[in-house]
């Protein structure tokens, strides 16, 4: 039913998707790119993918301007759907850009907090999490003044009043800030997939949930993780959590609750998936503990199985029709691939080989 | 080489002898402490040498892991998080102690690293994904920095022990080489002076006592010939005047005693 009339508005956005997707790197690619010596090799690997767009960068460029102009291609065709989109359908897309939105505005305020000069902030911005009124930003030169004068102009003013207010701009860590945010966003992005009537019911709350589920249980998986052995407590912890997913209520409850690795694993053991992931990495043992985490010389390490989860979910939302979210899964692989390249020729420019393997190709 | 030092401007006096003596004395006991001193130093400038050498290694291996580890960093979060990091971070956890070692008399600047535990500016960092990769970033970045440091206090001993080293031998060089054979010089300057004027004295001594002895012989025969015309007069005059004459030689006796102590001194 719900296929009647989508292409009607979104048709050509998905084809248009469907075509970016087929312009993904291949594991034939991967492993012509590892076999380059240098990064104008990469360089020429890339061009049939990436073309006029590694043009102008100068013979070897650094590795990180490789994936500027990467990230680049991206923005542009992404700025395209956007353009392209229409109803709900443009919403969603917004919604993918909030998560930039948030980055940029943590980098803003952490700029503002320590009196840097806010103009060449903005240069440093994610292209993807530009708004209109991001410029604004820079006018406001205390904290207070940004909170109030500012930020409830951007889109994200809902997430900030929520959870936060201007003091805790001044005394929250920046990260804790960033993920209240985020958090905020994944719970408003869930409740949007979910229950916007144009997307009850259809492939997207089913793909989208699934796939915004996964996010939100691993960020809290993360975030236990990483608040070991810093001055987070339990309480502001729990704050953090998105109050959704499979791990919620009682595995974010466990989780909350967690002193150690194998508290989490413990925790994450009601889902199947995740227990996998950590029997895999040998966080169960106990003997693993932080070392082990960050990936072995063979294994792959937590954060990887995650995303090699994620990739493999966003391949197969290519198999649903009539659904924007194929938009959310090629944004999500594109960015894997960026990583993947970043990461080849990192490896290529360090003379460091023996690793060039660890990144994660899933076509 | 000792020919061309010369000597010192001294007056060539017995004084000046004994002066230049002990400044010998000085210069050879100064000159064996220089050297052990140099000895000393060259040593440990070649065990900084090769420790230098092996920390520069070291570093090699360990600045490729960093880097290494940073693109993990970015592999894992996905962006940039320097300029976080640059912002977040608002004391130094890992800081340096300088001390100051003794070797034989030259101050070695020495680094000490050490953490302070208690500072995690950006212990946050990447809470949401890749905190660990961050963390472990972190730490190797600062055995990077341990290293870097340990290098430093090295080169900078090492800069220092050359300079050292170069006065030290230079010094070393010119007490062997100019100021111990310009002493010797001197030493054997007014060694042949002084014997020159005991020569030109001893000729004098001869010659005043040649003089003395003409002197003597003349007088004698003078008193000689006044004896005989003395005797040719006692035959006529009495005897008070031969005791007046029993006096008279023992005048230019004396006189000659007078002479010779006003020519020596």
């Amino acid at each position: 039913m719900e296929g009647l009339f989508f292409n009607v508005n979104n048709g050509y956005i998905e084809g248009i998707v469907r075509g970016y997707r087929n312009s993904l790197l291949n594991g034939q690619h991967y492993s012509n790119l590892t076999q380059c010596e240098t990064i104008d090799d990469v360089k020429l690997q890339l061009a049939p993918a990436y073309g006029d767009f590694l043009g102008a960068l100068p013979p070897n460029p650094s590795t990180s301007a490789l994936a500027g102009k990467m990230t680049d291609k991206l923005v542009a065709e992404f700025r395209y759907l956007l353009a392209q989109a229409t109803g709900s359908t443009a919403r969603f897309l917004q919604f993918l850009t909030y998560g930039y939105m948030i980055d940029n505005i943590a980098l803003l305020i952490t700029g503002t907090l320590h009196e840097r000069d806010t103009r060449e902030l903005l240069q440093r911005c994610h292209p993807l999490g530009w708004f209109e009124t991001l410029p604004v930003l820079c006018v406001a030169t205390n904290i207070e003044e940004l909170y109030n004068s500012v930020l409830v102009e951007t889109p994200l003013a809902g997430y900030f009043k929520s959870s936060l207010n201007h003091q805790d701009l001044d005394e929250l860590n920046i990260e804790i800030v960033r993920n209240t945010l985020y958090k905020n966003y994944l719970e408003d992005f869930y409740r949007f997939v979910t229950t916007d009537p144009d997307f009850k019911g259809t492939p997207t709350q089913e793909v989208m949930a699934e796939i915004l589920e996964f996010e939100a249980d691993r960020r809290a998986i993360n975030i236990t993780l990483n608040s070991f052995g810093t001055e987070l407590s339990k309480q502001e912890r729990r704050k953090l959590y998105p109050e959704f997913g499979k791990l919620y209520p009682e595995g974010s409850l466990m989780l909350s609750r967690a002193d150690d690795i194998e508290a989490v694993a413990l925790a994450v053991s009601v889902s199947s998936d995740y227990k996998a992931f950590f029997d895999a990495v040998g966080l169960t043992q106990g003997g693993g503990g932080l070392g082990g985490m960050g990936g072995s010389s063979d294994g792959k390490s937590l954060e990887d199985l995650f995303y090699q989860k994620e990739m493999d979910m966003s391949k197969i939302v290519f198999t649903r029709q009539f659904t924007p979210a194929v938009v959310y899964a090629w944004m999500r692989l594109k960015e894997q691939e960026i990583r993947n390249v970043t990461w080849i020729s990192e490896c290529i420019a360090q003379n460091q080989k023996e690793r060039i393997g660890n990144f994660i190709s899933v076509f | 080489m000792s020919g061309a030092v010369g000597r010192e401007a001294v007056f060539p006096t017995r004084q000046s002898l004994g002066l230049m003596k002990s400044k010998l004395k000085g210069a050879e006991i100064g000159h064996s402490l220089l050297k052990r001193k140099s000895e000393a130093l060259t040593k440990r400038f070649r065990e900084i040498t090769r420790r230098i050498d092996e920390a520069k290694q070291k570093m090699g291996r360990v600045m490729q892991i960093a880097a290494f580890s940073l693109a993990e960093v970015s592999y894992a979060v996905g962006g940039e998080i320097g300029y976080q990091v640059q912002e977040s971070a608002k004391q130094a956890r890992f800081r340096v102690r300088a001390k100051q070692e003794n070797v034989s008399g030259v101050f070695l600047p020495h680094f000490e690293s050490y953490t302070e535990d208690s500072i995690n500016d950006f212990g946050l960092t990447g809470l949401g994904k890749g905190g660990q990769q961050v963390q472990r970033c972190r730490e190797t970045y600062a055995r990077a920095v341990e290293t870097l440091v340990e290098l430093a206090s090295l080169q900078t001993a090492f800069v220092i022990l050359d300079e050292v080293i170069k006065v030290v031998n230079r010094r070393v060089n010119a007490i062997e080489h100019v100021i111990i054979p310009r002493t010797e010089n001197t030493i054997k300057y007014i060694n042949s002076e002084l014997d020159e004027l005991d020569r030109e004295e001893f000729y004098r001594l001869k010659k005043v006592s040649n003089k003395k002895q003409e002197d003597t012989a003349a007088a004698d025969r003078e008193i000689q010939a006044a004896r005989e015309r003395e005797a040719e007069k006692q035959l006529t005059s009495g005897k008070e005047k031969e005791a007046k004459e029993k006096e008279t030689p023992d005048v230019p006796d004396v006189l000659g005693e007078q002479e010779d102590t006003d020519v020596i001194f």
